[in-house]
């Protein structure tokens, strides 16, 4: 793992060009914590035909030109969700750049673990982005039998642990991460610098 | 203590994959017993070699269940076809499929209510229960719970771990089966999720800690994926082979789980059915849990005790005001200091205890992981707060006296309660040791008369105060000796003794010494006082408890001082502060607020302190974060001082004096991201405001009730999702139909102007600063 990637990525959820001495050891600090407290884990179910829900709305155009999709769901746990709240009782600081480190964390996992699904995989699309409705969730979630790594969705669409992901790459082309139909497209703080959330040394 | 059960029990084998061995793994499999029960009749009729037969329930409860039926019509259908394979059948009870609060939004009332219909619908139509795959023992505990409280049936409870030996949730095995234990089920174990030779070191703890019969159901070894279907790895020999090692190790009941079949359970029956089940030691021990967190009440272990409103004005006031948080962050503070259990004492008059109880014990377990001592001389009170508390309590406390045994034994042997006694009764508190030790014998003898074991009994021997009894003072002492010796762990209200001397903390820290020295395993002390905790430190060291004195150097290698030796505070970040209040705000220096501000106050007036260094410095940091050159985390630590000073200021300002004026914050139903709506609150409270926090997941009810109960200057509602929007827009709503004017804002990261607008709330503002910069606003037109 990157580390030094992984704290920019924290500082980048913190909404942080760089930080003083003070904040950058925090950082160290709640990295630490986070991964000790985190219990990774992932499952995933590899179609070469799509499911049901990927057939319509915005999806199909996700798919095209491609030979499977991979549905992944991961998690670090509720011990981290548990730790935030802690933090949050006694020292709010901690608790939001834990908050963010175990956001860079769940995604860092999750990328690697992925990675080695198969050849030629996308980015990861979660439902949600790009005019897609995040209740799409609950299709992934059941597609792989989510709740024996303890993934739950609430009514909302939110998923409970509060640092999972559930989301889907297609094989051999297909996704290409834009801002599109985002919802903070207008009042980006990336954008207005001209870099992306997921390319910061883009200019 | 040696265990040996009658015969070894066989249950049938996984039922999903001879559903789809049939073609039938579609659908709901509840539903199955109605549109297809001829061959569900036929899968438990291939299992007829089994000693129990468990129905095809699994998934039906109002909450999981999501077929074409109701949930009656299901479940008698599961149970009539379950009847035809001839032998006794079990109800198979699965998890709700919704997560338990906090992290989830499903409650224990709920889960309950779940379970409790199951059983009303059941009772009279099985032979017993068999509760599986919970990965919540919280959960579990409610489904338990039910079963037993609507039916007399058997019980049986088993859990699923992973790989690393724990449920999702955290719990151990030796948690498990302790909790399941104290819950009065008939057997407990652990099913599916791994193979035989993947679950031995979880089966072996089972054993080692369970009193009742251990079941164990493994699934057939590793999943693994054969030309895009699911298999599993194991024959039925290398099954039947590891099987074999949890007989010899004692297991009273075994079946299969995930990829077993009639063949598997045939052989499991003839190898081991109706065989003598293996002789097996059970350690027993004096220990509480919380759901993940085990602590066994031996050498010393410290129960912090300022959960107690007994001469804490503050906290007094907090209960009063319904400000569980204050409790919350009590809790904290006191776990941050190393305390392994926490008191839990809500009793102030004119309120009603047993619901202050209930919530005061659901907050603090969502934020500590300690196990809790219920502290009350309520009986309800007790009864309510053991009933909801996640895992295995202390309750504080009984004494000699009858009646109070009568009331209070039955709750802790319902609840698998460990149960504190103090040796004293209707005639006070005994002279010597000699009669407190008899005392602490009759209590015992009562305990295990209602089915309470030694082991779950812990004596108090009385701290009386050296001033008005120092004769006593040893007796005390004396008896813990003697009371350890009957084989019971002690406990004591060490600080008790010092009351109406001076120099307070040396005579705790002797005492202490003392009693430790004589056998005290459980100070109730306050674990904030550094020279308390460096006593027990010390002790460990030369009680040859703290190995190689390994804990002692590393806390201690850098203490200074030759009276006082607390341990140095975590050490803070780099930066140093100035020495001035200025710059510790500035800086974000929490820890030297307090100082610096009482330091200010000895030339300045505290109005003057409030405008012109802590508001000035705010000031400051809030441009410095508008333009960039200082971030989110610094601008929290920065706030988190000014509240600290705040804290310091409030105790010298005439009363209200710095209240700005309140304001109730929540994040609406169905949303449980926080992070932002903390932040506010933080951000607000530190330029003066009181904040009144319902916290997430609010109910558009508890809003309304809250304006109405504090009439705030505004009102802020966060939601993170589009999704949840629609709450935010019924909150508004709701609080417009009850005639509140009161000003709504609004935030949340998928908010704008327009939206706000489009709902029906007057502001919208996208972040901390710019919602108090508004508030400031507000005051200033009013």
């Amino acid at each position: 793992m990157d580390y030094s990637a992984l704290k920019a990525s924290v500082s980048a959820y913190l909404g942080m060009k760089e930080a003083d001495s003070a904040t950058d050891s925090l950082i160290d600090e709640c990295i630490a914590d986070v991964t000790e407290a985190a219990r990774f884990r992932c499952l995933y179910r590899i179609f070469t035909e799509p499911p049901g829900f990927l057939l319509s709305g915005e999806y199909p155009k996700l798919l095209e030109a491609t030979r499977g999709v991979v549905l992944t769901v991961s998690t670090l746990g509720a011990e981290v969700d548990r730790l935030i709240r802690y933090l949050s009782a006694s020292d709010m600081a901690r608790s939001v750049v834990a908050d963010a480190a175990a956001s860079a964390l769940l995604e860092t996992y999750a990328d690697d673990y992925e990675s080695g699904i198969a050849e030629g995989l996308s980015d990861r699309f979660c439902p949600g982005y790009g005019g897609t409705d995040v209740r799409d969730v609950i299709h992934i979630l059941k597609a792989v039998g989510a709740d024996r790594i303890g993934v739950f969705m609430l009514p909302s669409g939110l998923m409970v642990p509060q640092k999972s992901m559930a989301g889907l790459r297609v094989i051999r082309g297909g996704v290409r991460r834009t801002c599109g139909r985002c919802v903070l497209l207008e009042r980006c703080s990336y954008r207005k610098e001209g870099v992306r959330c997921y390319d910061r040394k883009r200019k | 203590m040696l265990r040996q059960e009658k015969k070894v029990i066989v249950m049938d084998g996984g039922f999903g994959s001879e559903l789809e061995r049939r073609g039938l793994g579609l659908g709901v499999p509840a539903d199955l017993n109605v549109t297809h029960a001829e061959e569900i009749k036929d899968i438990h009729r291939s299992y007829a070699a089994a000693d129990i037969i468990t129905a095809n329930s699994f998934g039906i409860n109002r909450i999981k269940y999501d077929g074409a039926y109701d949930v009656k019509t299901v479940a008698l259908a599961a149970i009539e076809n379950a009847r035809a394979a001839g032998k006794p059948v079990f109800f198979d009870v699965g998890p709700t499929g919704a997560m338990m609060q906090p992290s989830g939004t499903l409650s224990f009332d709920e889960a309950y209510g779940a379970y409790a219909e199951i059983a009303e619908l059941t009772g009279g139509l099985v032979d017993g229960y068999i509760a599986e795959t919970f990965s919540d023992l919280y959960e579990l505990k409610a489904c338990v719970l039910a079963l037993k409280e609507h039916t007399d049936k058997p019980v049986f409870a088993t859990m699923t771990f992973d790989a690393s030996g724990r449920t999702l949730t955290g719990s151990t095995p030796r948690i498990a089966a302790m909790t399941l234990e104290g819950l009065g089920v008939d057997a407990l174990g652990v099913n599916c999720s791994l193979g035989p030779r993947e679950l031995e070191g979880v089966v072996r703890e089972l054993l080692t800690y369970s009193g009742v019969p251990v079941i164990v159901q493994p699934n057939r070894g590793l999943p693994v994926l054969r030309r895009g279907r699911t298999c599993y790895d194991l024959d039925v020999e290398s099954f039947v082979g590891g099987m074999r090692r949890f007989v010899e190790m004692g297991a009273g009941i075994i079946g299969g789980c995930c990829g077993t079949t009639p063949e598997f359970i045939n052989r499991l029956a003839a190898e081991f059915g109706g065989r003598e089940t293996a002789p097996r030691e059970v350690v027993r021990e004096t220990a509480v849990c919380s759901g993940s967190r085990l602590v066994v009440i031996d050498g010393v272990k410290i129960c912090g005790e300022r959960l107690n409103p007994t001469g804490k004005k503050k906290l007094k006031e907090a209960l009063a005001a319904g400000d569980y948080d204050y409790l919350a962050r009590e809790a904290v503070r006191q776990a941050e200091a190393g305390a392994d259990l926490l008191d839990l004492n809500v009793g102030v008059p004119m309120t009603d205890e047993a619901a202050s109880m209930k919530r005061a014990v659901l907050k603090v377990q969502e934020y500590v992981d300690l196990p809790l001592q219920i502290d009350s001389s309520s009986a309800e009170a007790i009864e309510r707060g053991v009933r909801c508390c996640n895992g295995v309590p202390l309750i504080n406390s009984v004494n000699g006296e009858d009646e109070v045994m009568d009331r209070v034994f039955p709750i802790a042997k319902k609840y698998g309660a460990v149960v504190l006694g103090l040796t004293m009764d209707g005639g006070g508190v005994p002279k010597t040791a000699e009669e407190r030790r008899r005392i602490a014998e009759r209590i015992i003898a009562r305990a295990e008369a209602y089915g309470i074991p030694r082991h779950r009994v812990m004596i108090d021997t009385l701290v009386l105060t050296a001033s008005a009894e120092q004769a006593l003072v040893k007796e005390t002492v004396e008896a813990l000796r003697q009371v350890r010796a009957l084989g019971v762990k002690t406990a004591l209200g060490v600080s008790n003794v010092s009351f109406g001397l001076p120099a307070r903390g040396l005579l705790n820290k002797t005492f202490l010494t003392m009693a430790m020295t004589c056998g005290l395993n459980m100070p109730i002390m306050n674990p904030l006082d550094g020279e308390m905790v460096a006593a027990v430190d010390a002790y460990n060291v030369l009680a040859g408890l703290d190995e190689g004195s390994a804990k002692y150097i590393e806390k201690y290698r850098d203490a200074v001082g030759t009276v006082t030796y607390a341990a140095p505070a975590r050490p803070a970040a780099a930066e140093g502060g100035d020495g001035t209040l200025y710059g510790c705000v500035r800086r974000g220096l929490k820890n030297d607020a307090r100082a610096l501000t009482l330091k200010e106050l000895e030339t300045r007036e505290p109005l003057d302190v409030v405008e012109n260094v802590l508001v000035r410095a705010l000031t400051d940091v809030g441009a410095d974060y508008e333009s960039g050159k200082l971030f989110l985390p610094q601008l929290i630590s920065s706030a988190e001082a000014a509240k600290e000073a705040f804290a310091a200021l409030s105790e010298k300002l005439p009363r209200g004096g710095s209240d700005k004026g309140t304001v109730v914050l929540a994040t609406v139903r169905g949303d449980v991201h926080d992070i932002g709506k903390n932040i506010v609150k933080v951000v607000a409270e530190s330029y003066g405001y009181r904040v009144i926090d319902l916290g997430k997941d609010t109910p558009e009810e508890t809003v309304v009730e809250a304006v109405k109960k504090f009439a705030p200057m505004a009102v802020g509602l966060s939601a993170l999702m589009t999704t949840t929007v629609p709450s935010m827009e019924r909150t508004v709503k709701a609080l417009r139909a009850a005639g509140c004017t009161t000003p709504v804002f609004v935030g949340g990261a998928v908010l704008t102007a327009d939206i706000a607008k489009e709902i029906g709330a007057d502001f919208y503002t996208s972040d901390a600063l710019g919602f108090v910069k508004a508030l400031d606003n507000l005051r200033l037109k009013s």
